[in-house]
């Protein structure tokens, strides 16, 4: 799908995080601190360039801390493969296969409207 | 003076036992499919093992780090733990198809596909490294078993294994040792009704031994002696020239239908007499993937009424009188035997024990389904006695573990060719064979 002149403007209306451009490790403060335990890695993974699936931009790229730290979970190698699983079913395996999960995740998907779905989920 | 008529005081018992039956591991029911895909079960098997491994590696190395694959070091001597990957040049490959040198592949496909070449490499989540040295033979391990290595990283990037820790036999619950009596749980497999050379005969001689039809009293005395029967796998065989893709006429529906029948009259006479487990095998009508799902109860109208006649999966764990049982129908020690090799199939059999797992090539070369929270397939408990249908001859030993685990394992060999059965004896764990023969000679 080509962009035509007219339409470039709306192509770079969204801004990004890091007008850098590339993977930082830079943490903004409003981030929560992380319990020791979960032992995430921080990496910048979870903030995809503009995914193009099915042909079309794929613009949603509003989300909000909460989903950071779900994202952040879905990343961590520790609990094992994200895909094929909901993020809810994947910590309760975590939690019985005795890795201590964070019980913030859990808050998070049982209680708030968040993705009960990991990033790629569908996608892939 | 004995009287030669039947006397009513002379009718024997069948012996009584406790059975329990612990197969909820191996059901599907309330699994879900989500679309995911093996990666999950092959990483609660890691981390499963891993953390049993993590626990044996202080007492086997003492002074050794433990570290994951992606924190290897060149020339620093560690233990890393994950799972085999054994690359194969014969394996059969999906892609064959679309290779350009059609022509070189021979039409015919070797049984085993072992080659001089194959490689074993170990993974974990953070990455893979090719294993060298002589320590590991390829021709030993297969796809799918996690072990400990001690080793260390080479210049040209490879592990160099120095010595392999396997997770051994799991501790096993002490049998009792108070059983007075002989009694036997008699295993058969491969009775193959429907097939040419299933001789129906033979299996109606067996059924009327285990009744207690046949012989005299000193006969019938060692029939009552049978508290169980377990009949692993293959039971039926359908004739395939019926399965063309088309829709069947009516009667060859009757046809298709007949083994079917005849196993379950067969059955409605044992069930009559004594508890009987059936599990399914490769060529019966029950799912491909391991684990196999208990037949159905209304292929068997007749025998399924009876509280004796227990349809079961395929692997099937029971206790009788507190004697751990664990069997397949054979599929997981066929597999192994297409992907490495040993001097006998009771080899392999020890294996799957060792490496506490009971089909280790599930899901790379044999069908599984994809778990995602737990892998149904380790071996937690030693069973007393350890079994696989569908072998071609009889075999057994008794294996010693390093902490006092006893198991006797047995290869049950198909019942339409050699006419045995298998009989153990709950009270010391030996084993006899029964056969049949029906030649006049």
């Amino acid at each position: 799908m080509a962009t035509t002149a007219k339409n470039l403007k709306g192509f770079y209306k969204q801004t990004k995080r890091n007008i850098t451009g590339g993977i930082s490790k830079s943490k903004p403060s409003s981030r929560k601190v992380t319990p020791k335990h979960a032992a995430t890695q921080g990496s910048d993974a979870t903030q995809p360039a503009a995914l193009i699936s099915h042909g079309s931009l794929d613009l949603n790229d509003a989300y909000d801390k909460e989903e950071e730290m779900l994202r952040q979970f879905d990343m961590n190698m520790a609990y094992g493969p994200c895909l094929g699983m909901t993020r809810l079913d994947r910590w309760e395996r975590a939690l019985r296969l005795g890795m201590n999960p964070p019980s913030e995740i859990e808050r998070l998907l049982k209680t708030e409207k968040v993705q009960q779905d990991c990033l790629w989920q569908g996608r892939v | 003076m004995e009287s030669m008529e039947i006397d009513s005081d002379k009718v024997q018992q069948r012996k009584q036992s406790n059975y329990s039956y612990l197969d909820e591991r191996f059901e599907i029911q309330k699994e879900m499919y989500r679309g995911q895909q093996y990666s999950q079960i092959y990483f609660a098997r890691l981390h499963l093992m891993r953390t049993l491994l993590y626990s044996f590696a202080p007492t086997w190395k003492p002074h050794l780090p433990v570290c994951k694959v992606l924190g290897l070091e060149e020339g620093k001597e560690c233990i890393i733990v994950g799972t085999l990957f054994k690359h194969m040049k014969l394996k059969p490959c999906v892609l064959d198809e679309y290779s350009k040198e059609r022509s070189v592949t021979p039409l015919v496909k070797p049984h085993n596909f072992m080659h001089p070449d194959d490689n074993l490499i170990l993974e974990d989540e953070s990455g893979r490294v090719k294993l060298g040295g002589s320590a590991l033979s390829p021709a030993i391990y297969v796809t799918g078993v996690v072990v400990a290595l001690h080793g260390k990283e080479t210049s040209a990037g490879e592990f160099f294994v120095e010595d392999v820790l396997e997770a051994g036999l799991p501790p096993q619950i002490e049998r009792p040792l108070d059983l007075q009596e002989d009694k036997y749980v008699l295993l058969l497999s491969g009775l193959c009704i429907g097939s040419t050379s299933s001789n129906p005969l033979q299996f109606q001689l067996l059924v009327d031994h285990i009744t207690g039809h046949l012989g005299d009293d000193e006969e019938i005395g060692l029939a009552s002696q049978i508290v169980h029967v377990v009949i692993a796998g293959n039971s039926v065989e359908f004739p395939r020239k019926l399965f063309t893709g088309q829709n069947l006429a009516s009667k060859d529906q009757s046809t298709l239908y007949e083994p079917i029948k005849e196993l379950d009259i067969m059955l409605n006479q044992i069930a009559a007499g004594v508890s009987v487990d059936i599990m399914p095998g490769l060529n019966d009508p029950a799912n491909f993937a391991l684990p196999q799902q208990p037949l159905n109860r209304c292929l068997f109208p007749g025998s399924a009424p009876y509280n004796t006649f227990r349809s079961c999966t395929n692997p099937h764990s029971f206790d009788v009188d507190n004697i751990r049982f664990l069997g397949t129908s054979g599929q997981n020690i066929d597999d192994l035997e297409k992907y490495s090799e040993a001097e006998s199939k009771l080899d392999f059999v020890e294996r799957t024990l060792r490496w506490r797992h009971l089909a280790p090539t599930a899901p790379n070369t044999l069908g599984c389904y994809p778990f995602t929270d737990r892998d149904p397939f380790l071996i937690e408990t030693c069973p007393h006695v350890y079994f696989v249908g569908n072998q071609d001859k009889y075999d057994n030993r008794l294996l010693k573990g390093s902490e006092g685990q006893l198991v006797r394992l047995i290869c049950i060999p198909k019942f339409c060719e050699t006419g045995i059965a298998v009989a153990v004896n709950l009270r010391n764990l030996e084993c006899h064979t029964i056969s049949f023969s029906t030649q006049i000679s």
